[in-house]
């Protein structure tokens, strides 16, 4: 016992030295993107759109065009407002919608880093062209994959 | 009257016999004592990486032959940066439990450990985020979060080893298997590290400490080893008792102690 104690203490220190120089720093493999989920409905029964093209306003990028059986889509917020409007176009029909929203700061993990998580202030504004109803399922933005929104169309 | 007189001091003088001859040939020397010690790895890695400077201080004192009582302290600065946020952390940690060293104490001799300690830790801190970017379809945020100061509590288990190498000087090492209890930030600012735990993003963490004290002995008690006693079972399936040592006193093993202190 005494020579695995003594043998013991002169091993530790070097081994643990060495381990921790080889470390290297991790990789992200978590969803660092706090997406507001949006389900479709159509007579009130789960069903994606044939077309659904979507996007900011006033900006030059689309996150969907004419794409189909997008289900839920991933509406990204700016964190850096208090509000967004987007253009949702379903099966070719137009409609805008306003979101209103605070966010804060969430920790993913120390390889991912920061994300900002968001919460619906309110319930959102829209046009009802083709939208006929928008239900708040959970006002808690996260980077988890539950459904926030439900679009009936 | 002199003959009730003359058996009790003759049953005095007999037990008192005994019991001398109990402490000369059944008991052994235990030193109890005072270290003062310090964590040394945190300091040597802080050569390899200067964005962590741990450093970490005990006192334990032996309470009897197997239990010492732990009161540890330290301090923590940690920098931490990548691609998208920096954070800082810096505080102080007190930890304080028992050490329970599982070696027999005719083995020990008050020299050597092999046991595990149970303490609990709480840990004071600051910590802050100068910059976070976070880049999505609408561009990149830039965004920092002010310094905040958090308490955090944790239990340790930490079984190790210990040998005082030269008179009065020890050294061993000790792994660490922590559980977070409590952080007072919250679910969406847990702190990336902190004082005394670690990784404060999990709730379990493990660490291995390198020790150093220095060991001042304060009392010395007589720990009586107790014989072991063997229990036979025969075919007949009576018992019979045995003693497995010859002479009582001798060291080896079958001993267990219990103490007589002076």
């Amino acid at each position: 016992m005494r020579k695995f104690i003594r043998g013991s203490l002169l091993i530790i220190l070097p081994g643990t030295i060495l381990f921790l120089l080889s470390c290297t720093q991790g990789s992200c493999f978590e969803e660092t993107e706090s997406y507001l989920k949006a389900s479709f409905y159509k007579n009130s029964i789960l069903t994606a759109p044939d077309s659904l093209t979507l996007y900011g306003l006033n900006t030059d990028s689309t996150i969907y065009n004419k794409t189909a059986s997008i289900q839920p889509a991933l509406i990204p917020l700016n964190a850096s407002t208090e509000s967004c409007v987007f253009v949702i176009q379903i099966n070719g029909v137009v409609d805008t919608i306003e979101f209103q929203y605070s966010s804060y700061p969430h920790l993913i993990s120390k390889e991912c880093g920061y994300t900002f998580y968001h919460h619906l202030d309110t319930v959102p504004k829209y046009t009802q062209h083709v939208i006929d109803t928008i239900y708040v399922s959970n006002k808690t933005i996260t980077n988890l994959n539950v459904e926030n929104l439900r679009i009936f169309y | 009257m002199w003959r009730t007189f003359a058996y009790f001091i003759s049953l005095l003088i007999f037990l008192n016999c005994s019991l001398i001859q109990v402490k000369a040939q059944d008991t052994i020397p235990i030193p109890l004592k005072i270290k003062v010690g310090m964590e040394v790895s945190g300091l040597s890695l802080y050569y390899t990486d200067k964005n962590i400077f741990k450093s970490e201080g005990y006192i334990s004192v032996d309470l009897n032959e197997k239990r010492s009582f732990v009161l540890a302290a330290g301090y923590l600065d940690y920098k931490y940066s990548q691609y998208n946020y920096s954070y800082l952390n810096n505080g102080f940690f007190v930890r304080t439990g028992i050490d329970f060293n599982l070696i027999k104490p005719d083995k020990a001799l008050g020299k050597y450990y092999a046991g595990i300690g149970l303490s609990y830790g709480l840990s004071r801190f600051s910590s802050e985020v100068p910059i976070f970017l976070k880049t999505n379809y609408w561009g990149t945020t830039s965004s920092s979060i002010s310094r905040k100061t958090d308490w955090g509590h944790y239990l340790e288990a930490s079984p190790g080893v210990r040998a005082e190498i030269f008179n009065h000087l020890s050294i061993g090492w000790s792994i660490s298997l922590r559980m977070l209890l409590y952080t007072s930030t919250g679910n969406d600012l847990r702190p990336i590290y902190f004082p005394g735990f670690g990784d404060g993003t999990k709730k379990f963490t493990a660490g291995l400490s390198y020790f150093i004290a220095w060991n001042i002995p304060y009392k010395k008690i007589n720990v009586v080893l107790k014989k072991e006693v063997k229990v036979d079972t025969d075919d007949n399936g009576d018992t019979d008792n045995k003693d497995t040592k010859g002479a009582a006193g001798t060291s080896g093993t079958g001993q267990q102690g219990s103490v007589i202190r002076q």
